[in-house]
């Protein structure tokens, strides 16, 4: 048997730590779906922001106001409400941010057979989920939470150490519900982008399954005379529960404990159909 | 008008240049590819598919004008019914078997049923891939998947067949049938336009050579007649002979010869020089004079050497 | 002009077409969009026939007046609601370690009524009414004009007929077409005509099937249901949304935009002056439709910005008039087609 000379040296120097190793698919995912547009878009997210915090400012600013003539004063209030209804917008424009970037999360890995890849490390499927997770997360909070606990910042400077002690639930609220609908949109988009391949067709399913959601969820009602259609109904699930988290008293049509059900639901759901595709190996049948 | 008939024998690209937005395909190109086997040759992102494609209407010219035997490339009813075109793109149309792949696009010839049948069957065994026509082509090697290609190409018995790079992922038996198909199939007086990246096989089958690089046609024509066209680079001779040292010392007399390497079996030398056609006067007055001359045969008329003076380096396979 | 010829190739391109709609995994959503209401109307029967035998034997023995029922607030005390309606013909009781929610539920005879109680506190009712014909083919047209014909079948058609010419582009394999003696114009017709097959026997197919469903608690004719009118809505939501979506594959790269345009265009019909409301589709879809269906007044405001009803025109001007917005799409499609190469690197 030859014995060649051994000129193959492994690498010894220092490793990134196994807790954070998830966050090297976070950067290069972020640098290669964050470009020019999603910057822009990004940016023109805020804008909405801007305005409302010219509404806390006019709120708190009896002089300005007094120069439009009118009682204003009185009309602008900032509460729960308010911040539900900041909530609300931002997170539609995160809906549609979540529809153009988040098929090209999961899938080039997919089409390019890349996963026995990231596998073939010691790397974990979580590992791998999180890491990508961590993309939209960090990209939908830039233009839901953030700016909302900015606004709440700025209303407590404006209003005072009374407002902010008997509203701090607020602060605990634009972040939680945001971060509810950024937990279950991302989780769809990624399970979306694991088993549709072409881009186009990821975006439209995820337009598609609030769409058809609310479409058929009302469909059920009207036929069935029930009110548990509602349940496929995300963006009514997600409107209830947010309802909750914000104190407010809307009629949504659905208990917010079936809504609880239903997000818990439609996240198994999305983690099972994720896990079924990101794996080290493909079935080829 | 109807066209001369020396038009309709040729494939003719008239000052055809085509950009991908600022990006050069192929610039001012002017040929006239007459039949037998005609081999593009050139590095990566030459322009060797663009003009493959301009000649399909696959893409259009930004400039200049194409005729295939008198035909534009936008009359598909008449151009595809004598031009096959087997391109490098390894995709098939979803759950089909070769031969359903086959009969499928034949019957788009608005040919019948029997017909059809008929020509499909018989462009597979042309293949050799009888055994496998009833298997779908998602389970089919690299090399079958070449040679269902190709069999579609020549399936409804084109004048003209065009091939991107045709003998890649093909085992030497089958490319030695292929080879020898196209040869068959130019000397019925067809056009074969091939493009490959192994020079030798282009040496090996080719009549005429279309040379690419960065968009330009740097050459065509004949190898030989190519070679000659370049006189920067002197000609190089191999020569078996009985005494090379004292061949070697008589033909150093000549001006036009600039280098004589013995070979180190003593049993011949390699020349260069600078006309072959004084040279070659030379060698017959030397024959004379008692040095026994075995061969004399030409060392870089071939595509390898033309490649390399006009493009300056191998292609990248 | 050669039409045997064309003719002869329009056959040989559906026929190619047909295995890939029909039998291919990548469709297999377009029939879960059209089994979904089948299943929905197959529920509804099961649930229509088994309350109607349930309640005529044991509820409506136990009726309570409807002004008794409808007296009842929010806020009212478990006991006392007993105490004034009587014991309900259904009671279901969830406790759990803090708190407990108790369901009472009661009929007037037709309906039902469904009390919520939180902690012996009324939270909410439901009313469920009994199904009636009248009430129901409202409830149909409603279904079919701003759910089936609005989302199912547009979407059904955006994964047919974009799948035409943009999906051989993802597959690489347009080519083959392009390299036949075909008139890109035959081409076109004929993918469209496979398209047209596809999408309108399976959506037709889904329709005719609710219409079954719905029929049998009732006992309907073929008439009563206007099942003719339905099916023939159908087909033709399939010809208009068809050339729409087979256009936005020759075009765009990422077909989701101009989809989303189209869906957006059309919910806005009824803000359009009269001359732009009658370049969309839904208009003379819901021109056809043998009920004409108000919109839902509790609609979610997702589904409502998809929902605006268009003034109806007569139907023979309706028909017409979808024929021709589906010729002018197709035939810039023909033009835009003649300009088609492939350069599949770019998509």
């Amino acid at each position: 048997m030859a014995v060649y000379k051994r000129t193959y040296k492994s690498y010894d120097g220092p490793l990134t730590p196994a807790w954070s190793r998830w966050m090297i698919v976070t950067r290069f995912s972020y640098s290669r779906l964050v470009g020019f547009k999603t910057n822009l878009f990004l940016l023109a997210c805020l804008v909405p922001a801007v305005g409302f915090a010219a509404y806390i400012y006019l709120a708190h600013n009896a002089a300005v106001l007094k120069s439009f003539g009118g009682n204003f004063a009185s009309a602008l209030s900032i509460d729960g409400k308010f911040f539900f209804n900041f909530c609300t917008f931002q997170i539609g424009l995160a809906y549609l941010l979540v529809a153009f970037t988040g098929p090209a999360l999961v899938s080039p890995d997919v089409v390019n057979n890349a996963m026995p890849l990231y596998f073939c490390r010691p790397f974990s499927r979580s590992e791998y989920v999180a890491g990508k997770m961590a993309v939209l997360v960090y990209l939908l909070s830039l233009i839901t939470w953030v700016p909302a606990l900015v606004l709440f910042a700025l209303q407590s400077s404006l209003a005072g150490w009374e407002w902010t002690r008997a509203n701090f639930w607020i602060a605990g609220a634009v972040i939680l519900a945001p971060l509810i609908s950024i937990a279950i949109l991302s989780l769809i988009a990624m399970a979306v982008s694991a088993w549709i391949k072409w881009r186009a067709a990821a975006g439209a399913v995820i337009l598609g399954v609030f769409f058809l959601g609310a479409g058929f969820g009302s469909a059920i009602n009207a036929v069935m005379r029930t009110h548990y259609g509602s349940l496929i109904n995300l963006s009514q699930v997600l409107n209830t529960v947010w309802a909750g988290v914000f104190r407010q008293n809307l009629d949504t049509g659905l208990d917010v404990l079936d809504a609880w059900n239903a997000l818990a639901g439609a996240s198994l759901i999305c983690l099972w159909l994720l896990f079924k595709k990101v794996r080290a190996f493909e079935v080829v049948k | 008008m109807t066209p001369p008939p020396l038009e309709q024998s040729l494939i003719t690209f008239d000052n055809v240049s085509r950009f991908y937005g600022e990006v050069l395909g192929v610039n001012r190109v002017t040929l006239s590819i007459p039949p037998g086997i005609t081999s593009l040759v050139g590095p990566n992102g030459s322009g060797k598919t663009t003009l493959m494609n301009l000649m399909t209407a696959l893409v259009r010219p930004t400039r200049g004008s194409i005729r295939i035997l008198g035909i534009t490339p936008h009359q598909p009813e008449k151009l595809f019914a004598l031009l096959g075109y087997s391109t490098q793109f390894d995709a098939f149309p979803k759950g089909l078997t070769g031969f359903q792949f086959i009969y499928s696009f034949l019957r788009l010839f608005g040919k019948p049923h029997l017909e059809c049948e008929r020509l499909a069957s018989q462009a597979i065994e042309r293949v050799n891939l009888a055994e496998a026509a009833h298997r779908k082509i998602a389970g089919y090697s690299k090399g079958m998947r070449q040679r269902i290609k190709l069999a579609q190409a020549i399936a409804h018995d084109p004048r003209v067949l065009v091939l991107d790079e045709p003998l890649n992922g093909l085992d030497p038996l089958v490319r030695a049938e292929t080879i020898a198909m196209f040869r068959e199939l130019a000397n019925q007086g067809r056009h074969v336009i091939v493009s490959s990246h192994i020079l030798h096989e282009v040496d090996m089958i080719s009549d005429q050579v279309i040379l690419l690089s960065n968009g330009y046609v740097v050459a065509e024509g004949k190898i030989s007649g190519v070679r000659s066209e370049i006189r920067d680079q002197p000609m190089q001779v191999l020569i078996r002979c009985n005494r090379p040292s004292a061949l070697a010392a008589k033909v150093f007399d000549e001006d036009s010869v600039v280098e004589a390497r013995l070979h180190s079996d003593g049993g011949g030398l390699l020349i260069k020089t600078r006309d072959a056609d004084k040279f070659y006067r030379l060698l017959n007055h030397i024959a004379l004079n008692g040095i026994e001359i075995e061969t004399v045969a030409p060392a870089d008329d071939n595509v390898n050497s033309v490649y390399e003076y006009l493009i300056g380096e191998e292609p990248q396979k | 002009m050669n039409w045997q010829l064309w003719l002869a190739q329009i056959r040989a391109v559906v026929r190619l077409e047909m295995r890939k709609t029909f039998l291919s995994r990548r469709g297999l959503w377009v029939y879960l969009l059209a089994a979904a209401p089948v299943l929905l109307f197959f529920g509804r029967t099961v649930d229509v026939m088994r309350s109607r035998e349930w309640f005529d034997t044991s509820v409506a023995p136990h009726a309570v007046s409807r002004a008794a029922l409808e007296s009842i607030q929010p806020g009212a005390n478990l006991e006392d609601v007993e105490a004034r309606l009587g014991e309900p013909y259904s009671r279901r009781v969830f406790q759990s370690r803090r708190h407990s929610q108790t369901w009472l539920s009661y009929t007037d005879g037709s309906n039902t009524y469904t009390f919520r109680f939180s902690d012996g506190t009324l939270e909410g009712v439901s009313t469920r009414d009994r199904a009636n014909f009248q009430d129901d083919a409202l409830i149909y047209a409603t279904f079919f004009q701003f759910f089936y014909l609005r989302l199912l079948i547009f979407f059904g058609c955006v994964g047919i007929f974009v799948n035409l010419f943009r999906g051989e582009m993802m597959n690489k394999s347009l080519h083959f077409y392009l390299l036949a003696p075909v008139r890109r114009e035959v081409l076109v017709a004929g993918k469209f005509v496979a398209g047209l097959i596809a999408a309108s026997v399976i959506f037709c197919t889904s329709t005719a099937l609710q219409l079954w469903m719905f029929s049998i608690p009732f006992h309907a004719t073929i008439e009563s249901l206007h099942a003719a009118n339905y099916i023939g809505v159908t087909a033709l939501a399939c010809l208009g949304y068809g050339s729409v979506f087979l256009a936005a594959g020759l075009i765009a790269v990422n077909p989701l935009l101009p989809a989303a345009i189209v869906l957006l265009w059309e919910a806005a019909n009824l803000f359009l002056p009269s001359a732009l409301k009658k370049i969309s589709i839904i208009f003379y879809l819901q021109s056809l439709c043998p009920v004409l269906a108000p919109p839902e007044k509790d609609m979610n405001p997702l589904l409502a910005l998809l929902v605006n009803s268009a003034e109806p025109t007569p139907a023979a001007l309706a028909i017409l008039g979808l024929l021709a917005v589906t010729a002018l799409v197709l035939t810039w499609s023909a033009f835009r087609a003649r300009k088609l190469e492939i350069n599949y690197s770019s998509d």
